[in-house]
């Protein structure tokens, strides 16, 4: 065991927390945003609109990351960074449509009805009634989804995107001292996932606060 | 109840025009597609067929070992003093959290420290999948187990059964059954998770396909025939679940 070869890649280190934390973030803000989208739309009058956001959970739910950067990378053609992107959000939004299915529907239907005695349209009563509180619902298992983001940002390094995960080869390559790199940004990953659900939980707890939850 | 009935017909007409228009929508897609280098798929067939039997071979090891450990991990979790319980909260949390790719750097890494030799890209694959399966599973389990009554326990233990026997002859086979779609749940989530391995070097079916198209150049057609393998794949299982949830449904 040599623990002070990581002191000597403090840099590369940083640089590489740097990347995985701007690939996490633009990540969750994009599916998050086509998530909700997406899972929105689950709630159209027309059926083959809702057919089209089962299908699309469905096909990108049922290919791995890995494939879809790849295709996305190589095939598609796009520089590695927008391919990361893209691969991350497009991934993550078919598991955050899929909570917001789900989260629209565990609304009562007493809400719906009481918006629409109040005169407020289909569109109204969707974004002032429904949507608001599907995703105060849809918080903490949101919060896994946005964890699944951080890991699965790991896999990026696979198409020579240098983020923490891309460090530790390189640390391995140079000096052979995987077992130490491998620990101490599996390290480095634990605490990242434990500041976005300590993040996560405090604003579940704000809202409950608030009172947009009963 | 002719409103009724009228309902039921016209979702049946639009679910019947939906699939003609998916079909259709296909039929395009592979029409578009037609000018792609397909020759190199089928040319490779049998290789990658035999690197997709690695991939479910990889995929069941990890899973009925996994459920070896996730068992005693959930009774852990579930029926164990404090610290047991701790503990065995403390390791599913720990493998969650951790992503994926970095487990498989970690083992592949810590494993020779541990045998003091070289360890095969294929345990060390297998001995990470394991563990990323038992971490899932016992969560799975766990679920279950706490799904069965109390009373079901405590009747079981005034019936004169030890712990051991109420554990594994009453309390178990009623969490399994409420376990099925879940566990089918997390065998797509494995099989899907075997695509990574591929960087340990070992040959499943997407380093073989990586590897054909580091010979061939063809990278569109490989990737769309992965894709579309693995949704096969996954997608067959997912309809299993449906069906177990559907016939749970109506049992119930």
């Amino acid at each position: 065991m040599q623990w002070s070869i990581i002191w000597d890649y403090r840099e590369a280190m940083m640089h590489g927390l740097w990347v995985t934390i701007h690939l996490s973030a633009v990540g969750i803000a994009g599916s998050t945003v086509l998530g909700v989208m997406v899972g929105g739309l689950s709630q159209a009058s027309n059926y083959y609109v809702r057919r089209c956001v089962d299908t699309y959970i469905e096909v990108l739910r049922n290919i791995p990351l890995i494939v879809k950067l790849f295709f996305i990378y190589f095939a598609a053609g796009l520089s590695e960074m927008w391919a990361a992107y893209v691969a991350l959000a497009l991934h993550q939004s078919a598991y955050i449509a899929e909570l917001v299915v789900a989260g629209l529907r565990a609304v009562p239907a007493g809400q719906t009805e009481a918006a629409y005695s109040l005169a407020h349209g289909r569109r109204q009563t969707f974004f002032y009634v429904t949507l608001p509180q599907a995703l105060a619902n849809v918080i903490p298992p949101l919060t896994t989804q946005y964890v699944q983001v951080i890991k699965n940002s790991s896999v990026v390094m696979l198409i020579s995107v240098v983020e923490l995960t891309g460090v530790t080869r390189q640390i391995e390559n140079d000096t052979f001292r995987g077992f130490e790199a491998a620990t101490s940004v599996t390290l480095v990953y634990l605490a990242l996932v434990a500041v976005v659900v300590m993040a996560m939980n405090l604003l579940n707890r704000s809202l409950n606060r608030a009172g947009v939850r009963r | 109840m002719s409103d009724r009935i009228n309902a039921v017909d016209i979702e049946a007409r639009q679910e019947r025009r939906w699939r003609l228009g998916l079909l259709i929508a296909f039929a395009l897609l592979c029409y578009a597609l037609r000018d792609l280098n397909w020759i190199v798929v089928w040319d490779s067939a049998p290789y990658l067929l035999r690197a997709l039997g690695a991939s479910w071979a990889l995929a069941i090891a990890a899973i009925l070992l996994g459920l070896l450990l996730a068992i005693p991990l959930a009774a852990a979790r579930v029926y164990g003093s404090r610290w047991l319980s701790t503990l065995s909260a403390g390791f599913v949390e720990l493998i969650r959290s951790t992503p994926e790719l970095m487990l498989m750097f970690w083992i592949f890494f810590a494993l020779p420290l541990v045998f003091g030799g070289a360890v095969s890209k294929w345990w060390s694959g297998t001995i990470a999948l394991t563990l990323l399966a038992a971490a899932y599973l016992a969560e799975v389990v766990r679920a279950g187990l706490q799904s069965v009554p109390r009373g079901q326990k405590e009747a079981a233990m005034s019936t004169g059964l030890s712990a051991s026997q109420a554990f594994f002859q009453i309390l178990l086979p009623q969490a399994v059954k409420n376990m099925i779609p879940a566990f089918v749940g997390q065998i797509i989530m494995i099989f899907k998770t075997t695509s990574l391995v591929y960087v340990l070097g070992i040959v499943e079916f997407f380093r073989a396909i990586v590897n054909i198209n580091s010979v061939e150049f063809a990278s569109e057609p490989l990737y769309l025939a992965a894709a579309a393998v693995y949704f096969i794949c996954c997608y067959a299982l997912s309809l299993l679940i449906r069906r177990f949830d559907a016939k749970y449904v109506i049992y119930e």
